[in-house]
């Protein structure tokens, strides 16, 4: 006989009670968590709907259920809002260019904006106070003060045009301030018995950057890589300032949101179409959030963000 | 890791170094003689209806002018998102040498980009029966820059059934016996008393952009009034003048009667809900096919001019032509360029594939006395003014949306007063 | 322009000197010495993002500073044609705030929507966090689904929500609010009301970001303190209060100011939901069409001088009262 058993034969025993307490429970959490959720997507609901109907179709349905519901019964027009922005906004070109200039950004930002971090965190100099001093100045001040003195110094002073314009798009998102701050944070709480280790080894202070201190902050490289891909690909005042536009004939080079304002104005297009470009902008966005998730939420588990 | 980066590294060095842009290098130098290469740079897409237009204007010129040794090539640049952009544009080719021979600005910029210095004075190079020829010109200060490329003009399409219904004859108002205020007001009155119709739609909530102002500014030059001095740089006594608050009040008394509203649908018109539209030309092809449940052919629509007051004024303006302040000395090949492409022939060959009214008054257009098109050419001769003259244009018209999205509550007076300090204010800082 | 950058340059070289310096003198009597080797290294290695900074972020500021001292207008922008003027744009902002011109509409509806989207922003996310805070199976999808908003643009966001509150009796939410016989309304364009909305749409599209902190630094508080709470007796409230809040305090104060300079800077909201008008205009909205559209760049660059100067003592503030005690 287990104890299990014997426990059974109390008159008072009432093994359910307890689990439909918790099964309430989890009834409550789950409709609470679905009720806000849709708050948060239903406009995003609406978007995917929208762009699979023509324009009578949406009329008709603003205001009803169905606005959130794409159009299965005019299946004939499913797809064409996207054929149509892929084919005559030749929207692909401009997605090709925003994925190019986020991956080399990117890249460039982990190992600029890193190191730099990394020297703050790690290495034993003079003068290091003035470095951090000016960082956390910087972080405060806001962009809008050097929008217009930033257009001047990359196109007048660098000369930074027609072909090397793309430079002027990248460059300025390479560093980031406010990136070699987490950097630092991060890099701090890795204890430095690793790094003597590999020092003992004759690694060099570069080769330690990139063979112990970046795989062990994944996440927070994932994070940083993650925010950095969302900030260039949502950018479109900035790349509409300096990128020349080069005419139909050769490859445009407007990242896709700067395309998406431009299409939203041109005559004759639908909402259906509108919102099927949207759908195309923001989908990479989704994909890759999703697929780094779980660093991101480690990311931020520094010890202490310290302002 | 490391190889990976190298691969990045070399493939951003490649494509920056294979010249993905063309940049515009030669704008200037080379006189005219053998082998004159121009730049002109057109503001559309080359795919589309205007773009192809233009292009086959380009190849003609080319064709007619290769015996003088004059190429021009043509690059085709839609204007994207916003003017600053495209005033950003002009100013970098201005700093690096690459303005085009031939460029395109919208109208109400002339006074800006001449004095910035981005546009040729032109003035001298056109006699007075070449400049007699055009609807308007572009000018600041007495000089010319600017050449229409084509005009637009506005007016109020109107739903015949719904006049019908509501007992309005309009059969007798034309450009040059145009209906005035009162008489619009009580045709509204009438349209208002159908149920579920709105009276007339305004386009009140167009001010996130120019085109509310392009469609409303002329009524307060009907009723008098004007905008800034001919200096462009004082709105003070212009902009709140006693006549310019008349023209509003016009516009607030059809809010508060309620014959239009902030709220009216995008598609209200074409779905039959709304008795009257204002809106440019750029609708008529719209009426003419894409609603044929509401608007299955002409006999279902008209046009009617602005209304009048103290005088008939209508809207004006549109893109415009201008010779590029580049280095290139002599600009004699330039100008031919300019008046072939403001010829009546080439004017014809642009209106018929934009369907807009040709600047160039020696164009034979046979419009249908009183069809939309006649209404528009007839304004355009006869009643239609141009925005204002000034430097400080995107301060105006700033100013003007301000006072359109405002005439929603409160008083007239007040309010265009304040906004003509606002504007004064933002004026002086120039 | 060169030479100003120069200078600027040579200023900044000898502010950098002079802490070298001192740095070396301070360590030349203590037992910590500098290794040489690790001094070069460390420079070479900052080079890059040196080079980077002066130009693309530290050169524009002080640009900018010096532009807010002059008459500088996009349409003469030739060095001969820009004159100093001392405080004159300080004078005219000021002149302007007193006679309720735009600049007046501008801090106004600032201060409006920071003061409002902050705590709402900040608040949503700590809750959401919480909510998510456990390991039941399916929270990785509200995770998501909180998160989604986050991942579409400023622009995107906009043209959503102004079709949803669009005038229209049959605009989604008029159609929706149709439904329980309320009147057809025009959110953005009535005065009252845009700001509110404004806020709303913010805090829908921001408080993902934040949540995800959260919920890490939720993760990073010690189990064991949550465990001796419950060992004397707290009850879930109370072991809240003293045991999540201070574990939660150095990221709180991360969020809170990251938060605050993100709202002082919105720019993109009021400009595609309404456009340039007073019951809208922010701050960061007003120096941009200042600088861009009406091409007074000297005047964008004061207005956005004293902006920093605003923000930057608030967030100093707000270190001061919330941050770590030095000891």
């Amino acid at each position: 006989m287990t104890n299990r058993d014997l426990m059974r034969l109390e008159p008072n025993f009432t093994p359910c009670k307890k689990s439909t307490k918790k099964i309430v429970f989890s009834i409550i959490y789950y409709v609470i968590g679905a009720t806000i959720s849709l708050f948060f997507i239903l406009p995003l609901l609406y978007m995917i709907a929208a762009s699979t109907k023509s324009e009578q179709s949406i009329a008709f349905s603003n205001g009803t259920i169905m606005m959130f519901i794409p159009d299965f019964t005019d299946l004939g027009h499913f797809f064409t809002n996207y054929r149509v922005i892929f084919g005559d906004y030749d929207i692909w070109k401009y997605a090709i260019n925003s994925l190019i200039y986020a991956a080399i950004v990117i890249v460039f930002n982990v190992i600029v904006n890193g190191l730099a971090g990394y020297v703050l965190a790690k290495f034993d100099f003079p003068a290091k106070g003035f470095f951090n001093f000016i960082i956390l100045f910087l972080i405060v001040v806001p962009v809008e003060t050097s929008i217009i003195p930033l257009y001047s110094i990359a196109k007048q002073m660098l000369g930074l045009r027609n072909n090397l314009s793309i430079l002027a798009v990248i460059l300025p998102s390479v560093i980031s301030v406010f990136n070699i701050f987490l950097f630092t944070q991060f890099f701090s709480s890795i204890p430095k018995e690793y790094e003597e280790a590999m020092h003992i080894d004759g690694s060099s202070r570069v080769r330690i950057f990139f063979d112990l201190i970046l795989p062990l902050s994944k996440p927070i490289v994932a994070t940083t890589m993650v925010f950095t891909f969302i900030g260039v690909w949502n950018d479109y005042v900035w790349p509409m300032m300096v990128l020349p536009n080069t005419g139909d004939d050769s490859w445009p080079l407007y990242p896709i949101q700067a395309a998406l304002t431009s299409i939203q104005s041109i005559e004759g297009i639908t909402t259906g179409e509108i919102m099927a470009s949207l759908v195309v902008t923001s989908l990479p966005i989704f994909v890759l959030y999703a697929a780094a998730q779980k660093y991101i939420v480690k990311g931020f588990g520094t010890a202490g963000l310290k302002m | 890791m490391k190889k990976s980066l190298l691969a990045l590294l070399s493939l951003s060095l490649f494509l920056t170094g294979c010249g993905i842009t063309e940049g515009e290098g030669d704008g200037g130098g080379g006189s005219g003689g053998e082998n004159t290469k121009l730049k002109i740079r057109f503001h559309v897409d080359s795919k589309s209806s205007e773009g192809i237009a233009y292009k086959k204007l380009v190849d003609s010129f080319n064709t007619e002018f290769s015996s003088q040794g004059i190429k021009v090539t043509a690059s085709f640049v839609a204007r994207t998102a916003g003017e600053s952009a495209y005033e950003r544009q002009l100013a970098t080719d201005m700093l690096e040498g690459t303005l085009p021979d031939i460029i395109t600005f919208d109208a109400p910029n002339c006074a800006a980009y001449a004095e910035a210095g981005y546009l040729y004075d032109f003035s001298s190079a056109l006699s007075n029966a070449e400049k007699e020829q055009f609807i308007t010109l572009n000018t600041y200060k007495g000089k010319v820059y600017g050449i229409p490329i084509q005009e637009s003009s506005a007016g109020f399409y109107y739903n015949k059934a719904l006049f019908a219904q509501a007992g309005i004859d309009v059969s007798n108002i034309t450009v040059d016996n145009p209906w005035d205020f009162n008489t619009f007001k009580s045709a509204c009155a009438k349209l208002a008393s159908l149920d579920g119709i709105t009276p007339v739609d305004m386009r009140l909530d167009a001010t996130k952009d120019e085109t509310a102002t392009y469609l409303l500014y002329p009524f307060i030059y009907a009723a008098g009034g004007s905008f800034v001095d001919e200096t462009g740089l004082i709105a003070t006594g212009y902009f709140n003048s006693a006549e310019s608050k008349r023209g509003f009040q016009f516009l607030k008394d059809l809010v508060t009667a309620n014959y239009t509203n902030y709220g009216i649908g995008a598609t209200d018109f074409f779905t039959g809900k709304v008795g009257m539209y204002l809106s440019s030309g750029w609708t008529i092809p719209d009426l003419d096919n894409k609603y044929p449940a509401t608007f299955k052919d002409r006999g279902s629509w008209g046009l009617l001019p602005y209304p009048k007051d103290v005088k008939a004024a209508s809207a004006n303006g549109s893109w415009s032509f201008a010779i590029g302040n580049n280095a290139r000395k002599d600009k004699s090949p330039v100008v031919k360029l300019l008046k072939y492409l403001t010829n009546a022939a080439s004017s014809k060959t642009i209106t018929d594939a934009t369907k807009m009214i040709p600047a160039n008054k020696n164009v034979e257009t046979h419009y249908e006395a009183n069809s939309p098109e006649d209404v528009l050419y007839q304004q355009l001769q006869k009643t239609s003014i141009a925005r204002p003259s000034t430097v400080g244009y995107p301060q105006f018209s700033s100013a003007f949306s301000q006072v359109i999205s405002g005439l929603r509550e409160g008083d007239v007076s007040t309010l265009v007063d304040n906004k003509a300090n606002v504007l004064q204010n933002n004026l002086n800082k120039l | 322009m060169i030479i100003v950058a120069l200078l600027i340059l040579l200023g900044l070289f000898v502010v950098f000197m002079g802490t070298f310096i001192v740095d070396i003198i301070k360590r030349i009597h203590s037992e910590k010495k500098y290794h040489v080797r690790e001094i070069i290294t460390g420079y070479m290695l900052l080079i890059p993002a040196v080079v980077l900074a002066f130009f693309f972020v530290v050169l524009p500021i002080f640009f900018s500073l010096g532009y807010a001292f002059t008459d500088f207008d996009l349409l003469h922008p030739n060095l001969s044609d820009i004159h100093y003027i001392g405080f004159e744009n300080f004078i005219a902002l000021i002149e302007e705030f007193k006679n309720h011109g735009e600049i007046y509409y501008s801090l106004r509806n600032t201060a409006l929507f920071v003061v409002l989207v902050v705590p709402l922003q900040i608040g949503m996310a700590l809750l959401l966090a919480l909510f998510c805070n456990n390991k039941r199976p399916g929270t990785t999808i509200f995770k998501i689904c909180f998160f989604a908003p986050v991942a579409i643009s400023l622009s995107v966001t906009a043209f959503l929500w102004l079709v949803i509150l669009s005038p229209n009796p049959n605009g989604i939410m008029n159609a929706i609010l149709g439904n329980f016989g309320i009147d057809a309304q025009d959110f953005l364009g009535n005065k009252d009301t845009v700001i509110l909305w404004m806020v709303v749409i913010s805090a829908w599209q921001g408080c993902g970001y934040q949540m995800l902190i959260f919920l890490s630094a939720l993760g990073n508080v010690r189990k064991d303190l949550y465990e001796a709470a419950r060992v004397d007796g707290a009850n879930v409230f109370q072991r809240f209060f003293t045991v999540t809040v201070p574990g939660l305090r150095p990221t709180f104060l991360y969020i809170l100011i990251t938060v605050f300079i993100g709202a002082c800077r919105v720019m993109i909201q009021p400009m595609l939901l309404t456009g340039y008008q007073d019951r809208s205009m922010t701050l960061s909205y007003y120096i941009y069409t200042q600088g861009f559209t009406y091409r007074h760049v000297g005047y964008s660059c004061a207005v956005a001088l004293m902006m920093t100067i605003i923000m930057g003592t608030i967030t100093f503030v707000q270190r001061k009262l919330l941050g770590e005690k030095k000891k």
